[in-house]
């Protein structure tokens, strides 16, 4: 069974403030740290889990710069076993389906029985390359996959969706396809240093538009259907309250708030 | 698994352990977890056994208080061998989420709690602090060290901000790293993850060497022990801040105006006490204070019993519902009146605090830091 995984590298935006830049078109990175996106690590572990029961092999693809070397080499080191990078100053500024485009052009050649991205970034969240990449290739897709289950003849698997509400709808599909993986789908392991200094020896294909047989006019945002305009702050509605003061007097505060609505 | 890539028996001496049980007649946990950790020196010898042994649950038990060690007549380090074992578990990547959040935490954000390196000098937000420059012309005379935990947590916070008020106090000409400052990786190395320690080591040894200072000040004794004993190639002598702070004492520096009529008792931290013998800094400091009057714990000292918080196990949660010994901790405080318990250690002020919840008895005695009954006294 082999499984292509796209990953991302996204800055981790849960903990930190985040300021719209001057171009309003991108945000302030200088002060953020950045990491796998959450849904693709999921992913990197259950397609590493597949390959443990049912062998064959793990390839990791990341569209980005140099940077991204760090989340593919911490995939890589928990059992990937090839890798490539897409980079290209003609990426810049690609919708959804201009990034699918170049994966799309990237798995081309390769063997594979399973695709699999997060369900959505926690950047973009447009929680649709991996549908436009499915469209494009022309296999069938599932999003918001929380059970994969190979069936017997390798042919096909039984796929569950986390629906509303913890809702699980059952479906199965025909292989190869595409699964675009949700969190909490399995405990993702943890790579140890050594394994990323190991996994730093194993090569990483660099893979520009022109290697992948693109024209400059198909990917980034010459090659979009939706292309960003700007960013804003959201509006602080009238009904919203924000407590200042120490932790337990807002701690308190919100309690009492929440006691008061009945919520708790 | 491969015996001549691990080599237990050479790395910790195995066999020149005679099996006389004191490490685990001594060891604190062993009271209230299943952890033997004698049975541990022996069944290590048997390195086919190795990887089963790494399996079981109590290897996360152990607080790495040093306690086994210090009573070990053969000289031997029965903790490391479980530190070895945790290792093993750590190479397979199979660990509990907690430690691998606080694992991937340091190597993203150099900190164990998640926090974003931006927010690091939050805490120093409302103060005027020196931050200083590498490669500075002009000496300054303490580089502080602040710690991961008393620079994310909002309870423990409040001991670094009462440090640089009686640094202040002092005219102490002091600087800090700032956004720059990285974990010191003393838990990474306990939590057994020996290639994220060396990269703390190698990257905090350059960092520091940069500066042009005089020595470095800790506030937490795990910062201290790590630096102390545990890097390599540091320019610089490493104090913790009780020997700085009995120093400005002693030279007259810092004058305690306040009287507190306090009954406060002092809780040894494993780190300071145990594993560095600092024990007559920390009373000489808080029987400067006028006005308190200091009582001791029967189990103080060299004997003082560990709260649980080091070795990792700030992210372990044991799996016994036995008293906590931190519970014990705050009962024998009661039983000999004191009011206050000092600490010196960021892990033992949030266990000690916690248990005096748990007990219902928040309201009648304070946790706090030395530092934090300094600062009320200038």
């Amino acid at each position: 069974m082999n499984v292509v995984v796209c990953v991302k590298r996204v800055p981790d935006t849960a903990e930190s403030e985040v300021h719209i830049d001057a171009s309003e078109k991108d945000i302030d990175k200088s002060r953020l740290s950045f990491g796998i996106n959450e849904c693709d690590n999921y992913a990197v572990e259950e397609a590493i889990q597949i390959k443990e029961r049912l062998e064959g092999n793990v390839t990791i693809i990341s569209l980005g710069g140099k940077d991204s070397d760090e989340v593919i080499r911490m995939a890589l080191a928990k059992g990937g076993d090839e890798a490539m990078r897409l980079e290209d100053d003609a990426f810049v500024g690609g919708d959804a389906l201009a990034v699918a485009k170049a994966l799309a052009a990237a798995v081309k050649d390769l063997e594979y029985d399973i695709i699999f991205t997060g369900a959505l970034t926690d950047d973009d969240g447009f929680a649709a390359a991996g549908v436009a990449l499915a469209e494009l290739i022309g296999v069938p897709h599932a999003t918001y996959v929380k059970d994969v289950e190979i069936l017997e003849d390798g042919k096909k698997a039984k796929v569950g969706r986390e629906l509303e509400g913890g809702l699980m709808e059952y479906l199965e599909i025909d292989l190869p396809c595409m699964l675009g993986i949700q969190t909490g789908i399995n405990e993702p392991r943890y790579a140890s240093f050594k394994g990323i200094k190991q996994a730093a020896k194993k090569e990483i294909a660099l893979k520009n538009a022109s290697d992948l047989g693109l024209d400059a006019s198909d990917v980034g945002e010459a090659g979009s259907w939706a292309v960003l305009e700007k960013f804003t702050p959201p509006v602080v509605g009238e009904m919203a309250e924000i407590f200042e003061g120490e932790p337990e007097e807002t701690a308190a505060k919100l309690a009492d708030v929440m006691k008061e609505k009945g919520l708790v | 698994m491969c015996a001549e890539e691990v080599g237990f028996v050479e790395k910790y001496d195995l066999l020149g352990c005679i099996q006389c049980g004191r490490c685990t007649g001594g060891c604190p946990v062993a009271m209230r977890t299943p952890l033997n950790v004698r049975c541990f020196m022996y069944n290590t010898q048997n390195e086919d056994r190795l990887e089963e042994l790494s399996e079981q649950p109590e290897i996360w038990d152990c607080t790495t208080c040093f306690a086994c060690a210090a009573r070990c007549p053969k000289g031997l380090e029965p903790l490391e061998v479980l530190i070895g074992l945790r290792s093993l578990q750590i190479e397979e990547g199979r660990i509990q989420p907690t430690v691998r959040d606080a694992l991937e935490s340091i190597f993203k954000d150099g900190n164990p709690w998640s926090s974003p390196r931006a927010k690091r000098m939050d805490w120093a937000e409302e103060l005027d602090v020196n931050i200083l420059e590498p490669e500075a012309e002009e000496t300054t005379d303490v580089l502080l060290f602040v710690c991961c935990t008393d620079a994310y947590d909002p309870r423990v916070m409040k001991v670094v901000q009462s440090l640089i008020k009686v640094l202040d106090a002092a005219g102490v000409d002091y600087g800090l790293i700032g956004d720059d400052e990285s974990c010191c990786g003393s838990e990474v190395r306990r939590m057994g993850e020996e290639g994220l320690f060396e990269m703390c080591d190698e990257e905090n040894v350059e960092l520091f060497n940069s500066y042009n200072v005089n020595r470095i000040v800790t506030i937490s004794p795990h910062c201290y022990n790590t630096f102390k004993k545990e890097y390599h190639g540091l320019n610089y002598p490493i104090l913790h801040y009780t020997e700085l702070v009995a120093e400005l004492l002693e030279d007259g520096k810092l004058e305690l105006d306040k009287e507190l009529n306090n009954v406060v008792t002092y809780h040894d931290p494993c780190f300071l006490g145990k594993q560095n013998d600092i024990y007559d800094e920390p009373r000489y400091i808080l029987t400067r204070i006028p006005g308190i009057e200091f009582r001791e714990f029967d189990r103080c000292r060299e004997r003082s019993l560990c709260c649980e918080g080091g070795g990792g196990k700030m992210w372990v949660e044991t799996e016994s519902t036995e008293e906590r010994l931190a519970e014990k901790r705050v009962e024998d405080a009661k039983e000999i009146g004191a009011e206050i318990i000092t600490v010196a250690c960021p892990f033992c002020l949030l266990t000690l605090e916690d248990a005096t919840k748990v007990k219902g008895i928040d309201e009648e005695m304070r946790v706090i830091d030395i530092l934090e009954l300094l600062a009320e006294a200038l």
